[in-house]
This record gives structure tokens, C-alpha cells and sequence, in this order.
């Protein structure tokens, strides 16, 4: 048997109090809770660069490409803040991490793991931690097949991880639901022969699918004089 | 693998009550990292060093073995071989050779099963009529996981050179002591959260952690604290994961050094930020000023020249849009070999590097990646 359902009022025809009325309750019964668990937190600088402000849970990013300066960098800035709320986080094939650099950027040492030199294993090794670790970077150190790929991308969605993965030079067959590219990279600080190396500039431009169709380009300092990821706005820095 | 150079000291093997021989072997060190920096104490009388960017220096692994051997040689007998992976290397050092790279399951193969130091292990291959190696590698995989367990399955990948090391085969204690650090282990406080159950993620990501150990072998997990240091490798010191251990990246109090907030000063440390690739092997590079000429270090700390271009593991020259430094350190300056090395802040169109010069030597230390 059917129901017709009402028609629907439209909301000019209602008036002023029950649209009020209606519009707290519909605050009150969004699913705030289910979303933020859907996201892992990113540092303030990085969030405008992700459609959602963070990290959706069971996708894909690509860093980087061949011969970018910065991509490690910028995919140890993207793990910072779900590292430090409690998040583990495996780096698989990169066996030269900056220890000092990942901490100043805030990432946990505590709960970070290193798989540095995975080999011929390095699939296989990445699917384990994919299993129980909410972030993996990965640096595969061959060209990946495309099967492969598609099904640590697959293991990602399924244990509801993010996998990051920085290509390098072996490049990354499949296309990953969000591309950060950088676009430009430049040091400030150094003269000749006078300072240090102070800060860096990166400019990175964001393309994915759905709501991130658009490109975003935007640019940081990473790392900022203290070694964190800070937005930059405005003209850079006059002191530097 | 890695290709390596190892040293072995016949006459340090054995430590002794006084400290004498670890100090003979702390020279011994001393004396080859006047050819590469990056000398690594595998346990007593024994260290090893990432053989391929210094071979490229020196015009070829056999050269740089009889330097290598020749420089050891004023602190006591040595012997040196180059093969891949750390334990072909010791052996191969054993008998003086160097193993072509590729060559090491050829080389494992006729070598008894009791190489391996597992006594248990070459009781039951033996009582199997598997004598060699080469007759353990060709057991099939599952075979081995399945009658052996996950240490058999390691040492069976071992004997194949399909894996670097057994356990056991570095002395950790030994590390510590030369770096001239307290010898004792730290002890491993129980910290809540971690691996009591307390936290399902933390008791998920140590089941995970274990099943990519029992694939890629004991060295194959590891994890990451900081200490005290000059330089970004010294700041930064690496842990085989061990099952069931709360990693030590989580000790109380442990040292942020990048950010300039750590009281102990290190004279000579570069400034924040700090870079966020360590090069684990030694990448050569070449420095030179305007007309060519190749950059180098006085002995007052001095450049001898301008800074105009860099090249990679001789790679094409790059123009520098940038450089800082030097930096002088006077490493272990409270020893008799003491080394003088300066470091120096090197920016191209590709990215900036920190640069160590050492003996007359550029190496490219770390990369800001």
C-alpha cells in the first residue's frame, strides 16, 4: 500500500518562527560527529589546500612528482597533526628521513614507524601496515605495476587508512583522488656566503576528483624558521 | 641491498676487561673514515661502510679496499671484503675478496649452514642432510616458514642473499660504547597507552608492525628518537623495532633539537630548520668556484675559493643561487683522532643541500627534500 507523502511547504511559505525553529533543529541533527571521525586533522597551513580541511579517510594522495623539491616535506606536514592527536604513521621505502625535521614539524616520533629499505617486498610490506595504521607514506622504491597500485589503493579505502604516496622517481600508475603538486620552490636566508638557510617558500597546487576538481594553488612556508608548515599570505617576509 | 665494505680486526674481536681493545678499534674507525665518513661499529673488531659513493672517489672497490686495509693497518691486522648485504660482507672480509655485486648468492652457497651463528638451526639442517647454504636457499619458502618458523624463514632468506643480516649479527652495546654513550640499556619503562592493550590502535599498529618484520627480516622496522648532536645524522639515532617494546621515539624529555628550545649547546650545529633527508650513504659531490677550481677547506676553516657550482655523484655542474657557511666542527676533540670537518649550506635550481667537507673531500650530507 502507498502513502502519498504531503506536499512538501516550500520554506518561503512558512513562516518566520518555524523556519527558525527548523533550521536549529537541522543543526542539531547534522551528522557532525560521523564526519569528523571520517577526517584525520592537518595542520592549519595545509588545510586550505584539502577540499575537506583534512585528511578523508580512505583515500589516496599523490606528492609531488619526479624531481620535486619538497615532496617529502610536504607529505611529513600532511601527517603532522593526526600524528601528534594519536594517529600512527609508517614511512615505507625512504631510508634517509630527516628525524629531526619530521619532529619540528610536529609529527610523533612515538608512533611513527620506519620501513626504509622494504625491497622486492615493498607491496606486500605496504598492505601490512595499511592494515592498523591510519597513515602510510609511501616512496615505492620501484615503478609499481598497476595492479599493484590499485590494490594498496583498494586496501587503503577498505581499513580506512590514507596512504600518501611520494613517487619519486619510480612514479605512481594510478590516478589518486587527490594530486599536491609543487610548483615552485624557493630558499630564503642564504646570501653569499652570509646567513642560513632560513625558509622556504613552496608553491602547491591541489587537483583531484569531485569536489577538488578545481585546481587549488596556494603557498607556504615549509619549513617556516622554526621548522613547522605556516600559510603564506601576503608579500613574502621583509626580514628575511 | 646495500653493497658494503667491512673491516675485520682479527685481534679486536674478543673485548677485554680494561677497554683496551675497543679503543684500539675506536682508532681503527678513526683511521678509515678518512675515507668516507660514514663508518658504522657492526660489534667488536668489525665495522662496515656503504662501499658505492666512496668507490667512485677512489677509482673502484678494489682501491678503495687496499686504502681502506692499508689505513686500518696502522692500528692493528685487518682484513677487508665488499659484498651485498652486511653478512656476505663480514664473510667476505674473512677471506679478503670482493664479491661482484649480484654475486652473493654464488658466493653464500658452498659456505656451511653454521656461517649463520644459529646452532639450533644447523643441528636440524644437518640432521636433514642440508649442509651448505646453498642447499638451505633452495628449500622452498613456505616449506621453510612452516617447519621452521619466522627466524628460520629469516636466516633461509639470509643464506639465498636475499636478506642483509641474521640477528644477532651487530652488537648494539658496542654502537653505544663507541659513540661514548653509557653502555648499560636504557630500561624500557612501560608507558600507558602503549602495547598493554590500553589502546586498540596502538595494540592494531604493533600486530601490523610485527607481520611486516616477519617479511622483511629483524632490521626491516624501525623506529626513531632524538638525542644530542652536531650534526642532522648525530640528532637523530635509529632502533630495530622489537616486538612487544614501547618505541623509544615516545622517552619523556626526549630531545627537540631543531628548534633552537634544547638547553645542551652543540657548537657548530647548523640553524633551524633542519633538513628533512639524511642521507643514509654517502653521496660524493664536487664543489667549484668560478673558474673551475676545485672549493676546499682551509686548515683555519677558510674557503679557498669562491662557491659557484655544484655537482651530484658527478652529475652535470649547477649553479648556485645560494650558499652559506662554513661551519667548523672539531669532532671529537676530546679523542686522539680527532677529525676536522666543516659544513656548508649549498642552494641550485633543484633544491638546497648541507654539504661536509672532510679531508678535501664534498660530500652531500643531508637535503632540505
Amino acid at each position: 500500500m502507498f502513502v502519498s507523502a504531503p506536499a512538501r511547504p516550500l520554506a518561503r511559505d512558512l513562516d518566520p518562527a518555524a523556519l527558525a525553529a527548523l533550521s536549529a533543529l537541522a543543526e542539531r541533527t547534522r551528522p557532525v560527529a560521523a564526519s569528523r571521525t571520517r577526517l584525520l586533522p592537518v595542520l592549519p597551513a595545509l588545510a586550505g589546500l584539502l577540499p575537506d580541511g583534512g585528511l578523508r579517510r580512505g583515500t589516496t594522495l599523490a606528492v609531488g612528482r619526479p624531481g620535486d623539491d619538497g615532496g617529502l616535506s610536504l607529505a611529513l606536514g600532511l601527517v603532522a597533526a593526526a600524528s601528534a592527536s594519536g594517529s600512527w604513521c609508517a614511512l615505507v621505502g625512504h631510508p634517509g628521513l630527516g628525524a629531526v625535521a619530521a619532529a619540528d614539524l610536529g609529527v610523533d616520533l612515538g608512533r611513527l614507524a620506519l620501513l626504509p629499505r622494504p625491497g622486492a617486498a615493498w607491496a606486500e610490506a605496504t598492505a601490512a601496515v595499511l592494515d592498523g595504521f591510519d597513515l602510510v607514506i609511501l616512496c615505492p622504491p620501484f615503478a609499481p605495476r598497476q595492479s599493484m597500485a590499485r590494490r594498496l589503493v583498494a586496501r587503503a579505502r577498505e581499513r580506512r587508512s590514507v596512504l600518501i604516496v611520494v613517487p619519486g622517481r619510480a612514479g605512481w600508475p594510478e590516478p589518486p583522488d587527490l594530486q599536491l603538486r609543487v610548483d615552485g620552490a624557493a630558499w630564503e636566508g642564504v646570501d653569499a656566503g652570509r646567513g642560513h638557510l632560513r625558509r622556504r617558500q613552496l608553491t602547491v597546487t591541489v587537483a583531484g576528483r569531485r569536489a577538488a576538481a578545481r585546481p587549488v594553488r596556494q603557498q607556504l612556508w615549509l619549513p617556516a624558521p622554526d621548522g613547522t608548515a605556516v600559510a603564506a599570505v601576503g608579500p613574502p617576509d621583509p626580514a628575511a | 641491498m646495500d653493497r658494503l665494505l667491512v673491516v675485520r680486526c682479527p685481534e679486536l674481536l674478543e673485548e677485554d676487561e680494561g677497554g683496551a681493545v675497543l679503543r684500539a678499534f675506536a682508532e681503527v674507525i678513526a683511521a678509515v673514515e678518512a675515507y668516507c665518513p660514514w663508518v658504522t661499529p657492526v660489534r667488536a673488531g668489525i665495522c662496515s661502510l656503504p662501499a658505492r659513493g666512496p668507490a667512485r672517489y677512489f677509482g673502484g672497490e678494489g682501491t678503495l679496499a687496499e686504502l681502506v686495509q692499508e689505513a686500518a693497518e696502522q692500528v692493528t691486522p685487518a682484513e677487508v671484503g665488499v659484498a651485498d648485504g652486511l653478512f656476505a660482507a663480514v664473510l667476505a672480509a674473512r677471506r679478503s675478496l670482493i664479491v661482484p655485486a649480484g654475486g652473493t648468492p654464488a658466493f653464500l652457497a658452498p659456505l656451511p649452514v653454521a656461517v649463520l651463528g644459529m646452532d639450533d638451526l644447523t643441528a636440524l639442517l644437518d640432521r636433514l642432510g642440508i649442509r651448505t647454504l646453498g642447499d638451505f636457499a633452495v628449500l622452498p619458502d613456505p616449506h621453510v616458514l612452516g617447519r621452521l618458523g619466522a627466524d628460520g624463514a629469516h636466516a633461509h632468506r639470509v643464506a639465498g642473499g636475499r636478506s642483509g643480516e641474521p640477528a644477532g649479527l651487530r652488537q648494539p652495546r658496542v654502537t653505544r660504547l663507541l659513540a661514548g654513550e653509557a653502555a648499560e640499556e636504557a630500561p624500557v619503562v612501560a608507558e600507558p597507552g602503549f602495547w598493554g592493550g590500553v589502546s586498540d590502535a596502538d595494540a592494531r599498529a604493533a600486530r601490523c608492525l610485527a607481520a611486516a618484520q616477519e617479511l622483511l627480516g629483524p632490521d626491516g622496522v624501525v623506529t626513531v628518537r632524538l638525542q644530542g648532536g652536531r650534526s642532522p645524522a648525530e640528532q637523530a639515532r635509529f632502533v630495530t623495532w622489537t616486538p612487544g617494546e614501547a618505541p623509544r621515539g615516545a622517552v619523556p624529555g626526549a630531545v627537540r633539537t631543531g628548534t633552537g628550545a634544547t638547553g645542551a649547546p652543540w657548537p657548530g650545529r647548523i640553524p633551524a630548520p633542519a633538513p628533512a633527508v639524511v642521507h643514509p650513504e654517502p653521496v660524493r659531490a664536487d664543489l667549484a668556484g668560478t673558474r673551475g677550481e676545485p672549493v676546499r677547506v682551509s686548515s683555519r676553516g677558510l674557503l679557498t675559493a669562491t662557491p659557484d657550482r655544484l655537482s651530484v655523484e658527478g652529475g652535470p655542474w649547477e649553479p648556485l643561487s645560494g650558499w652559506a657557511g662554513p661551519w667548523p666542527s672539531d669532532e671529537r676533540w676530546w679523542s686522539r683522532s680527532r677529525r676536522r670537518s666543516a659544513r656548508l649550506q649549498a642552494v641550485t635550481v633543484r633544491g638546497a643541500h648541507l654539504l661536509l667537507a672532510e679531508r678535501g673531500r664534498w660530500w652531500v650530507e643531508a637535503t632540505y627534500g
